[in-house]
């Protein structure tokens, strides 16, 4: 009876001892729950939350209009196909799969930049806002990274050199100000990497559709 | 001294070595009970009523955010499945769904399945030593850089982070130690899920991406890393924005 007691006794302990290191472990963690991030980093996650959401918000009403297009065409006719046409071509250009143009920005750039210096500079021009990037006459897509090939950096499989121009269509003033910003990606580049970056708006920018089969070979629609 | 030749001090033995146990046990339940007290002390005098407020704010705008997502992929099933039914009214609007259904599996609009690895990285659960970075024993935002980079040129051919379907257009970016991919605000572990031919984890596994830098972290920070060779996963569409508002199409579609 006491030894059964006991056992009970120690069981509980030891449940409780466990119970309390995973909480211990789980308060070393990062501060990622919002409770306990600064002030300053929740009124930047405040600000760009907000910026998100009203993409979706816009995107939910485009959404919708189609919607209401395809509705309004009904299931034939020259109707359906023209909100089909105009679909397919706002797809083709969101992926890279055709040409577009537009106004943005022209970043003229010369000098040893890796291909992480590249690759955060791209990912940095998405964030600002960038609809559609081109290196030269690269466009890239999803898939498209920055790597170090034999004798240069390779996008794609295609060679980029020393000196070469990154154009990003978007809103000319956003993207400016986010890559020149005090901290901003170019100041920190031109601190770490020996080359020049100059930047300036340009109202009329044509950028290439990709080269690139982006067909999958292996990954297949899952309806 | 024999047990058996004193049974009334073998119960004294033995009553002795539990009491020891529970009491050993007892003491580290009160330590480890105090390091969590403190800690949570700590935690609670740095949260004013300011953050508690901004705090909140976040909460609301994360739900905001998950409703909308809800609504936008409900509108994008019903604008395909009208592109669906229209299909077979006439030839043109059949090669028409064809070429959307392919230029949607091509941008990463659609949901895909196959073959592919997973992979999974999480913050250290060593002890940060004194004098150390804390930062330096969590993932960082430049780690999930350099894993999608290494998996996108290992071939790659559709990856997702935490469900967010990577797109021409995502970005992955910090925010102080959080991050977010797309729109979706990501905490750890982060799992990374990429759909390629045979070789994959391989190829990832050797490319410089991966090991230049965040190969280190994890052998140095003892980040927690795991991969895995999958025969199929499934991955979501991308759900966010794919309108335009400043590039415009200057040629007919594909």
């Amino acid at each position: 009876m006491t030894r059964n007691m006991a056992q009970v006794s120690l069981f509980a302990v030891g449940l409780l001892v466990g119970l309390l290191l995973i909480g211990q472990l789980r308060s070393q963690a990062r501060p990622t729950e919002i409770s306990t991030l600064s002030a300053q980093e929740l009124s930047q996650l405040i600000e760009t939350l907000s910026s998100r959401n009203g993409e979706l918000r816009s995107a939910l009403s485009d959404q919708r209009d189609t919607l209401r297009e395809y509705e309004a065409a009904g299931p034939v006719g020259q109707s359906a196909l023209q909100v089909g046409r105009e679909d397919l071509r706002r797809i083709a250009a969101f992926g890279g799969l055709v040409p577009v143009m537009g106004q943005g920005i022209s970043l003229e750039v010369e000098g040893d930049l890796d291909a992480i210096a590249l690759n955060d500079l791209l990912n940095e021009l998405r964030n600002a806002g960038a609809e559609a990037l081109a290196v030269d006459q690269i466009r890239i897509t999803a898939r498209s990274v920055a790597v170090q090939g034999p004798t240069s950096l390779l996008i794609d499989g295609v060679p980029v050199g020393r000196r070469f121009t990154l154009r990003a269509i978007g809103s000319p003033e956003g993207l400016l100000s986010t890559i020149e910003r005090p901290g901003g990606i170019i100041p920190q580049l031109e601190q770490f990497i020996d080359a020049s970056i100059v930047a300036s708006q340009s109202d009329d920018l044509d950028l290439p559709a990709t080269q690139a089969d982006l067909t999958p070979q292996v990954a297949q629609p899952d309806d | 001294m024999s047990v058996m030749a004193n049974p009334g001090g073998r119960r004294f033995r033995t009553l002795s070595t539990w009491g020891i146990s529970i009491a050993v046990a007892l003491a580290v339940v009160g330590f480890v009970g105090a390091m969590q007290w403190n800690s949570s002390l700590a935690r609670d005098q740095f949260t004013t009523s300011a953050q508690q407020v901004l705090a909140g704010q976040v909460t609301d705008l994360e739900d905001e955010q998950d409703t909308l997502r809800q609504e936008l992929a409900t509108a994008n099933a019903q604008v395909q499945r009208l592109q669906q039914q229209s299909t077979g009214s006439s030839v043109a609007l059949e090669e028409l769904n064809r070429q959307l259904a392919v230029a949607r599996l091509q941008t990463g609009l659609s949901a895909v399945r196959g073959p592919g690895i997973t992979v999974e990285i999480a913050d250290s659960k060593r002890v940060v030593p004194p004098g150390e970075n804390p930062s330096s024993f969590i993932v960082l935002v430049d780690d999930l850089r350099d894993i999608v980079t290494a998996l996108w040129a290992s071939g790659a051919e559709a990856i997702s982070i935490n469900g967010e379907r990577l797109v021409a257009t995502s970005s992955i970016y910090g925010v102080g130690a959080s991050v977010l991919v797309n729109t979706a605000f990501l905490s750890p572990p982060f799992r990374i899920e990429a759909i390629g031919d045979d070789g994959l984890l391989e190829r990832f596994q050797a490319h410089p991406a991966f090991i230049g830098r965040v190969a280190q972290r994890i052998d140095f920070f003892g980040l927690e890393f795991a991969s895995q060779v999958s025969t199929e996963l499934r991955l979501p569409a991308f759900i966010g924005s794919t309108r335009f508002r400043w590039a415009v199409p200057s040629e007919e579609g594909p």
